[in-house]
């Protein structure tokens, strides 16, 4: 009994290898292209067309069936009440050169909208909330920071035609600077909850800025102390004299070590940083209170060995 | 069209022009989409079509094309698979060259990065871009129906295993193009990139008919561009016209006047 297959193509799904030599379909899931993206997003029992439902109500008992991609096998089988396997890579292959190609107006629209549902879902995650938030929140600082530079070496002549752009200037400065502020504060809370222990320990902001150089809290976990200790940094490393630092320059607490003893102190910093962010990311156990302890007495024994 | 600057149809795709310039030849890509440009490349008009100046130091392709690759490349009407598209440079005048009735679906993984590539679909009519990891062509292959071509663009160790996976699913069968922009620094250390060369051409043999590899220096340090058509018995046509790409001395612009 040859097998019966069902494919999807896009937001069309098309049935293959029964009876019929051509492949049975187009089966839209939905006419609108957004909401077609949306159905194929999640795919389950609810989203199948009524059309193609039937017809796979129709199907003998005694024909395999089998569908691609997996997720839609798990919803055939669910609606069908029977095993549906996944093909094999022939009978895919097979199945796919018969299909015909989708309309090309509506494919682009589909593949449009299904590219900023999926971009739209993934920034809404929590971790990229954070990670976006720790590079708007550096640009816009770097922005305030050069304004009110070039606000402060600027000479104001009294009485002159460019007074009334001098004001709408220092509004939008004033502006900036409450949107930084605003920005930072945001960024501090979801540091803090998300990543408490390695909040604690180099500060909210910092925390938040290397989990957004390394890519995720998951990536930042994997990564060894060294590493963490010279993300971000800029110069290359060389035999005679490597980076130091990298973001962990700006933590909390950096400025009380002597200069002289600000890049071992930044060692042994990374070090604590990597227990922190790997019980951010695996126990979510709240060991800060230890590790402020111990990178405060590491501060103090630096302080004392001063070169 | 400028005097001092004679266009002419480059070898493989009718939609590629080549000029040359002073020190090297120059490649405009038929433009798909409007102006403005995609990330700040230079356009011009050549009698009523409009190209790109298509840079190898901003793209691999490019510099693969300049460097005397005489495999074959996107032609126009065809469908592509463009694995590791990113902001979209590359995959905008590989778009380019399969033309308004040619497809290029472009797979990327990063977010951001995949914001600016769905920015380009909005304005490239031929462009489709998938949010998806090329590591699971299962989760796409219901995007993409059988291609022409794949043009693999990804920095990871197992680059080779991840165009294997996406090949024997998503390819249309023996004859079809596969070609690889190699970076041999994201395959460990413990080879020469020359030798990463070699063993990947050597692995790739089993199922490719491959083209001759073209080291991408001086524009893209430790990468080569290797490829071939899929079907170890698929015939590879040899090109005459692989030129000098790169004039040394004279320039022969100066020597046609």
């Amino acid at each position: 009994m040859r097998p019966t297959l069902v494919v999807a193509n896009g937001p069309a799904l098309f049935v293959i290898g029964t009876d019929t030599p051509r492949p049975l379909g187009p089966f839209l899931l939905e006419a609108d292209p957004r909401e077609a993206a949306a159905r194929f997003e999640t795919l389950d029992r609810s989203d199948l067309p009524t059309r193609l439902l039937a017809f796979l109500e129709s199907v003998p008992a005694d024909v395999r069936l089998v569908a691609a991609p997996p997720r839609l096998a798990r919803a055939v089988g669910e609606c069908v009440g029977r095993p549906v396997a996944a093909p094999t890579l022939e009978e895919l292959r097979r199945a796919r050169g018969t299909v015909s190609a989708p309309d090309p107006t509506t494919e682009r629209r589909f593949f449009l909208a299904l590219g900023h549902l999926r971009l739209e879902r993934a920034l809404r995650a929590p971790e990229e909330v954070l990670i976006t938030l720790a590079r708007e929140e550096e640009r816009v600082e770097r922005s305030v920071g050069r304004e009110s530079r070039a606000a402060e070496s600027f000479v104001h002549v009294p009485d002159s035609p460019l007074d009334r752009h001098l004001a709408a200037w220092g509004l939008a400065r004033g502006a900036l600077a409450d949107l930084s502020e605003a920005l930072r504060r945001t960024l501090e809370n979801e540091a803090k909850s998300q990543v408490p222990n390695l909040s604690a320990v180099v500060g909210p902001r910092v925390a938040a800025r290397l989990v957004a150089a390394a890519g995720g809290i998951g990536a930042l976990a994997r990564m060894p102390a060294p590493r963490i200790q010279l993300l971000g940094s800029r110069r290359r490393p060389s035999p005679e004299r490597g980076p130091r630092f990298g973001i962990i320059y700006r933590a909390d607490r950096l400025a009380d070590v002597p200069i002289g003893r600000r890049g071992a102190y930044a060692r042994s910093l990374a070090a604590l940083a990597a227990i922190a962010i790997r019980a951010d990311a695996h126990t979510h156990r709240n060991i800060s209170a230890d590790l402020v302890a111990r990178r405060d007495r590491r501060i103090e024994s630096l302080r004392r060995r001063r070169r | 069209m400028r005097p001092g600057r004679s266009f002419r149809p480059a070898a493989g795709s009718s939609r590629l022009l080549e000029v040359d310039r002073a020190e090297r030849r120059e490649l405009w890509t038929e433009a798909v989409g409007d102006p403005p440009p995609v990330y700040g490349e230079r356009w011009t008009e050549v009698s009523d079509r409009r190209f790109r100046l298509f840079e190898p130091t901003r793209s691999k392709l490019a510099a693969a094309l300049v460097k005397g690759w005489t495999g074959d490349v996107p032609s126009p009407g065809e469908r592509w698979l463009y694995l590791g598209a990113a902001t979209g440079t590359t995959a905008s005048h590989v778009a380019d060259l399969v033309g308004p009735e040619g497809t290029v679906y472009a797979v990327e993984r990063s977010l951001r990065p995949f914001g600016r590539l769905l920015a380009l679909g909005e304005r490239w009519p031929n462009l489709r871009p998938i949010l998806a990891d090329a590591r699971d062509p299962l989760a796409y292959v219901a995007l993409v129906p059988p291609v022409d071509g794949m043009y693999v663009d990804i920095a990871q160790a197992d680059q080779l295993d991840i165009v294997h996976r996406n090949a024997e699913l998503l390819l249309r069968g023996a004859g079809a193009r596969l070609l690889i922009a190699l970076k041999t620094a994201s395959m460990g250390r413990h080879r020469s990139a020359a030798g990463h060369r070699d063993s990947s051409e050597a692995a790739l043999a089993n199922e490719v008919a491959l083209y001759p590899s073209v080291p991408l220096e001086p524009f893209h340090r430790g990468h080569f561009m290797v490829g071939g058509r899929w079907g170890r018995e698929s015939r590879i046509p040899v090109r005459e016209t692989a030129r000098p790409t790169m004039p040394r001395g004279r320039r022969p612009g100066r020597r046609a006047r």
